[in-house]
């Protein structure tokens, strides 16, 4: 047991020192590439991160918890968690919905599905927005059906709410895709052969086995749907208290010269952020780890 | 249980996989499909399980029609070459699986599972690996679990797709072995694929030679040694005379004296 | 997924149903806010005095042409309140929700409180501006934003072109005084409030242009920068336009309302609350009151000017207007 389970972890050292020796470059160049990695970092991310929280607390923190605290910032807050919390789940069943279907199944069609899982990806956030307007909007395709029904989608709670669903949709799927395509289908047929049925080998087999590409996916797929603003502004109407999210908040707070509740409000987002860097950290060290131990041995353990 | 198929046909796109297949699998016998990759012998397989349904012909179980069933109700064992273990469960919870997925109604108490799961364990000389991951296991003993969980749902049939293939020749050479002792113990009707001569002719009852989605020849192993019925099956057995072998030079010294050979032709008994 | 359906039918239901009793929603511009947060107050008690009703008022709060497409793209506002006519023709053109003749409809040109352009600059006034021709000197400084973009840009390009012909400038002389004053803008902000972080926080620039009601707002958040106001000779009435939404206030039922709210604007405390927030007061005998905070300098109207916002638009900032050949020659 001890000599395979070892064996893996004897690997990297030394290719490590290939690599080195194999590149060739001397110490000066790799320290100057470090360097300016690092100062870029700091320049670009830590500075900015840092000019957040100082901003934020530079009135005291008396002044940041009141902006927090504030009726109009805990509705934003509310709503955004509302989007989130609503377009997070939708994603996920869509996601493994469409994962399943492209990395398990042959049909027609499935290029154009993988296409259009990206296409949020590929358009403006703005146009997504409008295209929510073109079609709900007062001269939109459904506008008039809709204001004959008094039912209201954009300036609305349920356009924000689409128009997240719309912005965040590649995410989980992106990241199943690719994990559920290099898994391949043994274990499901494996599953089915040993007379699960369909439910169950997703329940058992296939969600199991996709759990860290999943947590991933959710994790950055909350991250966009609480952070997300091009979209969410054009279809918001931004009415204060009602139809204002976190980011847009931050913007009319940031408009209005309301500097310290801007930047309060802000340091939340950013705090999300930061929260989200480590969990996804945290999920790619633990699939990691899970990674490290499926190494194939073919050496008998005893 | 007794398994044939009838005229099977099978092409995926343009690529014939099957062409006009007629077998028959007699009851309790180990058979070998035999053959160079892209052959047919893995679809055959798993036409047979139902993982893929023919585009002609028809298969049947103990006399009864089967192509129409499902993979779930056609109650095989079946073991894949590359394991096919669930990463993200125990040793014991793979091969209590098959138990598990039962509905309520059908499904053993656990002690009754976990007994079984012990008695299939013991079967294949791994009990003390219960708890542990198939990462944490060799080829060798993933292979095997792979069986035991293969038999725990009590299958009719058991279909072996390549299960050596993934492991290096001293393994592969035990396995075998055991696998044939195992057959003898335990009767049930057996169908392995194979790339390998030397292991069909060694562990197999029966062997199916195939080629380009044909049979070429059904027969014993000696029968099909002895009597290749095609220059394929003569081929792929290696059993042409390849002429005179010569040596060139040898040299044995034993207690003082010397013995050279230079240029001889061998001659076989 | 059926309870996430639920969910969701729900909010539908919850948006659609929130008026259980009487609300308007007011669509402004960016900066407007704490005035109609003392607004709202007011207006709510008087017209709980007056009717009986009680009435939330929402706001909604954005840059000024979005938040005017939002209004035409179904966004159901009850009352308007821009700070440029166009930005209300827009309803007028686009989805007929109010008449052409709207600005007819309130005293004043439906603008009941105004403001206008003035220059800030940092403290102790080192370059010694002190009017218009100031700002156009060679190697002088001027941050204003994007005139395409934003309000303040706009006034204070009309604000430049205003000062050389009622001195009596020609129309050529107006554009080439407005050409130099461009050249002298360091960068295009798009909006005033990032003009504003360009001139205060950057420290790029000698002067800004910007809004008599912002000034107070720039002062209080960059107490540090050390900024002081100018007020030029003369510059422009910065009228902001308000309006009703017929087409939503008919079908919501709340013109009643709603035009009480827009009248009571020209009230004495509706006067009062706008003074307050540093927008001029149309009432002589409120800006009397607060003429520390007015300072009186000549102001003249776009109409007078312009000949109407129509009109200024096509020839000045159309695509190819003047505004473009000035751009163009630089």
């Amino acid at each position: 047991m001890s000599a395979a389970a070892t064996l893996p972890l004897q690997i990297p050292p030394t290719a490590h020192k290939l690599r080195s020796t194999a590149t060739g470059e001397p110490a000066w160049v790799r320290w100057t590439l470090i360097a300016l990695a690092l100062v870029f970092l700091a320049l670009f991310l830590f500075l900015p991160l840092a000019t957040v929280f100082y901003e934020a607390l530079r009135k005291g923190t008396g002044v940041y918890l009141n902006a927090l605290r504030e009726e109009d910032a805990l509705s934003a807050i509310r709503l955004t968690l509302i989007a989130a919390a609503i377009s997070v789940p939708a994603n996920l069943v869509f996601g493994i919905a469409a994962a399943w279907a492209i990395a398990k199944f042959e049909f027609r069609g499935k290029s154009i599905l993988i296409t259009l899982i990206d296409l949020p990806f590929a358009v403006s956030p703005v146009i997504s927005g409008l295209i929510y307007v073109l079609l709900f909007g007062a001269q939109g395709w459904f506008g008039s059906w809709l204001q004959a029904h008094d039912l209201r989608i954009i300036f609305a709670v349920p356009g924000i709410v689409l128009a997240t669903v719309f912005v965040t949709f590649p995410f989980v799927a992106r990241e199943l895709i690719p994990l559920m395509q290099a898994q391949g289908n043994d274990e499901e047929e494996a599953a089915i052969v040993l007379g699960a049925s369909g439910w169950q080998t997703l329940w058992r087999v296939t969600l199991p086995n996709a759990k860290w590409g999943l947590l991933y996916g959710v994790i950055l797929c909350n991250a966009r749907a609480m952070g997300e603003f091009g979209a969410v502004s054009v279809v918001s109407g931004h009415i204060r208290g009602m139809t204002n999210t976190l980011p847009l908040h931050v913007e009319i707070l940031y408009n209005e010269y309301n500097f310290a509740a801007a930047f309060a409000v802000a340091s939340l987002l950013a705090l999300l952020a930061l929260i989200t860097l480590g969990l996804k950290s945290l999920v790619e060290w633990r699939a990691g780890a899970q990674a490290d131990t499926d190494l194939p041995q073919e050496r008998p353990a005893s | 249980m007794s398994i044939s198929v009838h005229h099977i046909a099978k092409r995926f796109g343009s690529f014939v996989a099957l062409d006009d297949v007629s077998l028959t699998f007699p009851s309790g016998e180990l058979v070998a499909l035999l053959g160079p990759s892209g052959c047919g012998k893995t679809t055959l397989l798993r036409l047979i399980a139902g993982l893929e349904s023919p585009d002609g012909g028809s298969v049947s179980f103990d006399g009864d029609d089967a192509t129409r069933r499902g993979v779930r109700e056609r109650q095989v064992g079946f073991v894949f070459q590359h394991y096919a273990l669930f990463k993200h469960m125990t040793v014991l919870e793979n091969i209590a699986f098959g138990l598990r997925v039962r509905p309520r109604a059908s499904r053993p108490a656990e002690a009754e599972i976990r007994r079984k799961v012990h008695e299939l364990l013991q079967l294949v000389q791994l009990d003390w690996l219960a708890e542990r991951y198939p990462a944490q296991l060799s080829g060798g003993q993933r292979q095997r679990i792979a069986l035991a969980r293969a038999l725990a749902v009590e299958p009719k049939v058991l279909l072996l797709d390549e299960p050596f293939g993934a492991l290096d020749a001293k393994v592969r050479k035990e396995l075998r072995r055991w696998l044939r002792r195992l057959h003898d113990e335990l009767h049930i009707t057996s169908i392995f694929v194979t790339h390998d001569q030397e292991e069909a002719l060694e562990v197999a009852d029966r062997v199916v030679l195939m080629n380009r989605g044909r049979v070429e020849q059904v027969g014993t192993p000696q029968e099909v040694v002895e009597e290749p019925a095609t220059p394929f099956v003569a081929d792929f057995l290696d059993l042409h005379d390849h002429g005179p072998a010569w040596l060139i030079q040898a040299k044995i010294r034993h207690r003082g004296f010397e013995l050279r050979a230079i240029d001889q032709e061998l001659q076989t008994a | 997924m059926r309870n996430v359906s639920l969910l969701f039918l729900g909010l539908v239901l919850a948006a659609s149903s929130v008026q259980a009793d009487t609300t308007l929603l007011n669509v402004s511009y960016d900066v407007t806010r704490e005035f109609y947060k003392d607004y709202n107050a007011a207006f709510i008690r008087h017209w709980k005095q007056q009717s009986g009703e009680t009435l939330t008022v929402n706001q909604s709060h954005g840059g000024s042409s979005k938040q005017a497409r939002s209004v035409a793209d179904g966004l159901e506002a009850d009352v308007i309140t821009m700070n440029q006519a166009n930005d209300i023709d827009i309803l007028a053109t686009h989805g007929k929700l109010i008449p052409a003749d709207w600005a007819k409809r309130l005293p004043n040109n439906s603008a009941p409180y105004t403001s206008t352009i003035v220059f800030l600059v940092r403290r102790g006034n080192p370059r010694a501006i002190k009017d218009w021709d100031d700002l156009v000197k060679p190697g002088v400084s001027v941050v204003i934003p994007n005139p395409k973009t934003s309000g303040n840009g706009r006034y204070s390009y009309l604000a430049a072109w205003g000062y050389v012909t009622k001195k009596g400038g020609t129309e050529q002389k107006a554009r080439e005084f407005v050409t130099k004053l461009f050249a002298n803008v360091p960068v295009f902000d798009g909006g005033g409030r990032a003009a504003t972080t360009t001139f205060a926080q950057r420290n790029i620039g000698d002067a800004l242009l910007t809004f008599e009601s912002e000034v107070q707002l720039i002062q209080k958040e960059f107490a540090d920068s050390q900024v002081e106001v100018v007020y030029p000779s003369q510059s422009i009435l910065a009228e902001a336009p308000v309006s009703i939404v017929d087409k939503v206030v008919d079908k919501r039922g709340t013109r009643k309302q709603a035009q009480a709210y827009l009248d009571y604007l020209y009230s004495d405390e509706g006067q009062e609350i706008a003074a307050k927030h540093h927008f001029r007061p149309r009432s002589e005998k409120v800006l009397n009151r607060y003429a520390a905070s007015f300072k009186p300098l000549h102001l003249f109207t776009v109409d007078e000017v312009f000949g109407g916002w129509t009109r200024l638009q096509k020839v000045h900032f159309d695509d190819g207007g003047i505004y473009d050949q000035i751009l163009l020659k630089q």
